[in-house]
């Protein structure tokens, strides 16, 4: 049953606004979408599932105009509609918030809401105080509470991605589409970005709202369609399905056997007492005496708001930033961070938050992203040993099944999971001493994180020290032996495992923790 | 821990593969063939147009004329692989000949002493254009725009604005007018600026670090590579091989002039994109620059050859450069 093609009970009576019908789509020899319908009405939230590769992104680049369809037809509003342009799928109103936002850095949040619409006066110049007015008025209506002056390039991610969607919906927009707009964001932002998107659909608009969080799905959306494949796998009324039959319909029953195993998160492990990594007083522009031990076989938590300090500790363990005030011993040995180089050397690893930015050269092939950070160890007399390293990155490919044709394809043509695994095989061999990862599992589908989590398990079962940052409060509650909490550049307080059990009450005590604000060290409630 | 020694992953390579990676080394980059194809193109076009072009003698002229630009492309070649610009070559050659020849005839009238000046000066151009890139974060555009008028001041200061006369014979013989194997030294010097590059990009540690700077800075950064080092180390070559593009040239012309070759830069940047290179960085081969500078060598010599006036060399010359990176790139 889980495969009912049908579209259960009206939740209520409204109008249909975007009806996609028998969409086909291919690229060379591969059929990426077969038959695809969707229908999205007004004021509906409708969240888009799938795995990546799945057919999600090229539905998504149909519908903006990217992308021509290859049959198939489109209506909006009961019309139908041809898109050959992006400019053309906007002037009917759709409007897509890509992950990789589109805004001008350098400009204010007033500026960009308004970019191209500037009011004018008759002789061209743009009418500044009128601009600001109607950006805030506009914002204010909406609730996102954004400072319009501020410059877009100045303002963490999760705001740069508000103005985005602020931006969106200034225009004549019925339909927005939001591909995983909370994948960076705390949970105090995601709340902030539900607000906004019910304020959209209450006045009419209807949403396509792509995640990888099932627990978003239930709380914002009224219907699910899920894509497996290229082809429908299934739409369902939210408050009529459960997270199984969504996951089941994501990855297929075939599939499901593996990723059932792991629930229960086990009691607490006991840990090999010794320290690989301690920090003790640690002192900074961004850190005020941290103090953190990671056992060898640790899986180790940091749980914080954007802001906090949690990658900021991970840069300065790695050399990134200089140490002002402290010490730090490896393998109880003291050691000063002075340069990644040197990090690297002392056998840490870092797995950075944006792998695009900080974790790929994209345009390069597997082998050569796998051997950076090691060509020390590939070189003969300053001669790159190529046949070596391309048997390294060849092992680490299969060791972290990577689906690539082979270790010379070019990191660019890989899914999201996929490139992050190859940023785990930089550091697959040699084993690290010491793992730090942030953000492991941004923008990975529900297979290749259940891999991931695998990769950083096995690590640690064999012995490194894993420090982990994660905005996914669940995953850490998952993964880790320990969980620190980190509130102002320091570290709050540290949980074992079995001391809380679930995201909620995690949440809970990092508001707590916010809250109370800075020198707040005694103990509080769990 | 799994050492680097694991069994019999990847066969014995059968000959098809062989010659498929050996294809691969020689087109490396994105666009070889179109390269290769123009210069087919040029050589009909110019065969057919005229009879003294088909010729050996006339193949040894162009290589001779293209020897300077194509041992400092060499050199540029790193530089933009780097994302970076080298703007001051053109007076850095200028600066490093007059040191060259200034060492000569004022500190002891050896081909070594001259060859060191000459380039030791190059290299401490390219030192400074590189320590002022990556320590004060200045875009080597503009840092390399100062050093091109500094350099080219400097060289006219030093003898107010006099040539300076070359008399040593075994210098012109090693740089200059000598032969090596029967080639004239200075393809012989720029068949030798190739093979360091392509050993030294394609075969080396260093290139790998190269390539990934120029790809994502960042990244490189992120996987402990010191990428200021590098891409100083990029301008150093550079300006050592513009030393050694001045030793040829002062020694085929028994002088040092400090008015030399201006303008030259931009004939090596050229060859350098039209042979591949990602103005974007983390792309580009050596072999293709050394295409790149042929081109614009034949189409320097052709169109002398068919009598175009030197203004219309100029726009000819240009058009083409704009039209062949504009066909290759798609």
């Amino acid at each position: 049953m889980e495969l009912s093609g049908s579209i259960a009970a009206e939740p209520r009576p409204s109008t249909s606004l975007l009806m996609v019908g028998g969409i086909n789509k291919r690229f060379g020899g591969v059929r990426a979408l077969r038959d695809v319908n969707l229908e999205v009405r007004a004021g509906e939230v409708h969240a888009l599932l799938g795995e990546n590769g799945a057919g999600k992104s090229t539905l998504i680049k149909i519908l903006s105009g990217v992308h021509a369809a290859d049959s198939g037809t489109i209506e909006i509003a009961g019309k139908p509609a041809t898109f050959d342009s992006p400019a053309r799928s906007r002037e009917a109103g759709i409007a897509v918030v890509y992950q990789d936002l589109s805004l001008v850095e350098s400009l204010s949040v007033a500026d960009n809401l308004l970019l191209g619409r500037e009011p004018r006066t008759r002789f061209g110049f743009v009418r500044k105080r009128e601009l600001m007015a109607r950006a805030e008025a506009f914002l204010g209506e909406l609730g996102i509470p954004l400072d319009t002056k501020a410059a877009v390039g100045s303002l963490p991610f999760a705001y740069r991605q508000m103005t985005e969607i602020a931006k969106a919906l200034m225009g004549e927009v019925r339909l927005l589409i939001l591909d995983e707009p909370t994948s960076s964001l705390t949970s105090d932002e995601v709340r902030i970005l539900f607000d906004a998107i019910g304020k959209a659909t209450r006045r009419g608009v209807g949403v396509i709202y792509v995640t990888h969080r099932l627990n978003e799905v239930f709380e914002i959306s009224q219907r699910v369609t899920v894509l497996r494949d290229g082809a429908n796998a299934g739409t369902f009324v939210t408050a009529d399905t459960d997270m199984k039959r969504l996951v089941n319909a994501i990855i297929g029953t075939d599939r499901l056997a593996p990723a059932a195993s792991r629930a229960a998160p086990a009691a607490a492990r006991a840990l090999d007492p010794s320290p690989v990594l301690s920090l003790s007083d640690v002192s900074n522009d961004r850190l005020s005496a941290v103090d953190l031990t990671v056992m060898k076989g640790e899986i180790h938590g940091l749980a914080g708001l954007i802001g906090s300090g949690r990658t900021e500790i991970l840069e300065t363990i790695f050399g990134l930033r200089p140490v002002e005030r402290g010490a730090f011993e490896i393998e109880g040995r003291p050691w000063l961070p002075k340069s990644p180089a040197d990090a690297i050397d002392q056998g840490v690893a870092l797995v950075p938050e944006d792998r695009h930015v900080q974790g790929l050269v994209l345009d390069h092939s597997i082998e050569r992203n796998i051997t950076l950070p090691r060509i020390p160890r590939f070189s003969r007399w300053g001669f790159m040993q190529q046949r070596a390293a391309i048997r390294r990155a060849e092992t680490a490919v299969a060791r972290l099944s990577v689906k690539a044709q082979g270790a010379s394809s070019l990191v660019r043509t890989l899914s999201g999971g996929n490139q992050q695994k190859v940023v785990f095989g930089k550091w697959n061999d040699p084993r690290p001493r010491v793992l730090l990862l942030d953000e492991p599992t941004v923008g990975v589908d529900v297979g290749a994180r259940e891999e991931i989590y695998g990769v950083i398990r096995n690590a640690a079962r064999d012995g490194s020290g894993v420090l982990v940052v994660s905005s996914d409060l669940v995953e850490l509650i998952e993964l880790c032996d320990r969980i620190s909490v980190i509130v102002d550049g320091r570290v709050a307080r540290t949980l074992v495992r079995g001391e809380i059990v679930d995201a909620e009450e995690l949440h809970h005590l990092l508001q707590i923790y916010q809250a109370s604000g800075q020198g707040v060290l005694q103990e509080l409630p769990a | 821990m799994t050492e680097l020694t694991a069994p019999n992953v990847a066969a014995a390579p059968t000959r098809s593969d062989r010659r498929r990676k050996l294809l691969q080394n020689l087109l490396r980059g994105e666009r070889p063939y179109m390269l290769y194809i123009a210069f087919v193109v040029l050589l009909v076009v110019f065969s057919l147009s005229s009879p003294w072009f088909l010729s050996v003698d006339n193949f040894l002229n162009i290589g001779r004329q293209t020897t300077l630009v194509s041992i400092i492309a060499v050199g540029m070649t790193f530089v933009i692989i780097a994302r970076q610009i080298d703007l001051s070559v053109a007076s850095t050659l200028a600066l490093s000949g007059m040191a060259a020849a200034l060492a000569m005839s004022q500190i002891s009238n050896s081909w070594i002493v001259g060859a060191a000046a000459g380039l030791g000066t190059g290299a401490l151009v390219g030192l400074l254009n590189g320590i002022l890139t990556t320590q004060l974060s200045i875009p080597s555009f503009l840092v390399t725009l100062g050093s091109l008028s500094m350099a080219r001041g400097l060289a006219m200061m030093v003898t107010n604005t006099k040539p300076v006369i070359i008399t040593n014979e075994t210098y012109f013989a090693i740089f200059g007018e000598g032969t090596f194997l029967g080639i004239p030294v200075p393809i012989a010097w720029t068949l030798v600026a190739m093979i360091v590059g392509i050993l030294l990009l394609h075969y080396n540690v260093f290139g790998r670090r190269i390539y990934a700077v120029g790809g994502n800075p960042t990244a490189a950064l992120y996987s402990g590579i010191n990428t200021k080092w590098v891409t100083t180390a990029a301008f150093v070559l550079t300006g050592a091989l513009a030393g050694l593009a001045a030793l040829v040239l002062s020694a085929r012309s028994h002088a040092a002039r400090p008015d030399v070759v201006q303008g030259m830069e931009l004939d090596v940047i050229a060859a350098v994109i039209l042979g591949g290179c990602s103005l974007f960085g983390g792309r580009g081969y050596i072999l293709g620059t050394l295409f790149g500078s042929l081109i614009i060598g034949t189409l320097n010599n052709g169109l002398v050859l068919l009598g175009v006036s030197s203004p219309m060399q100029l726009v000819i010359k240009g058009a083409i450069i704009v039209a062949a990176v504009a066909f290759t790139k798609r």
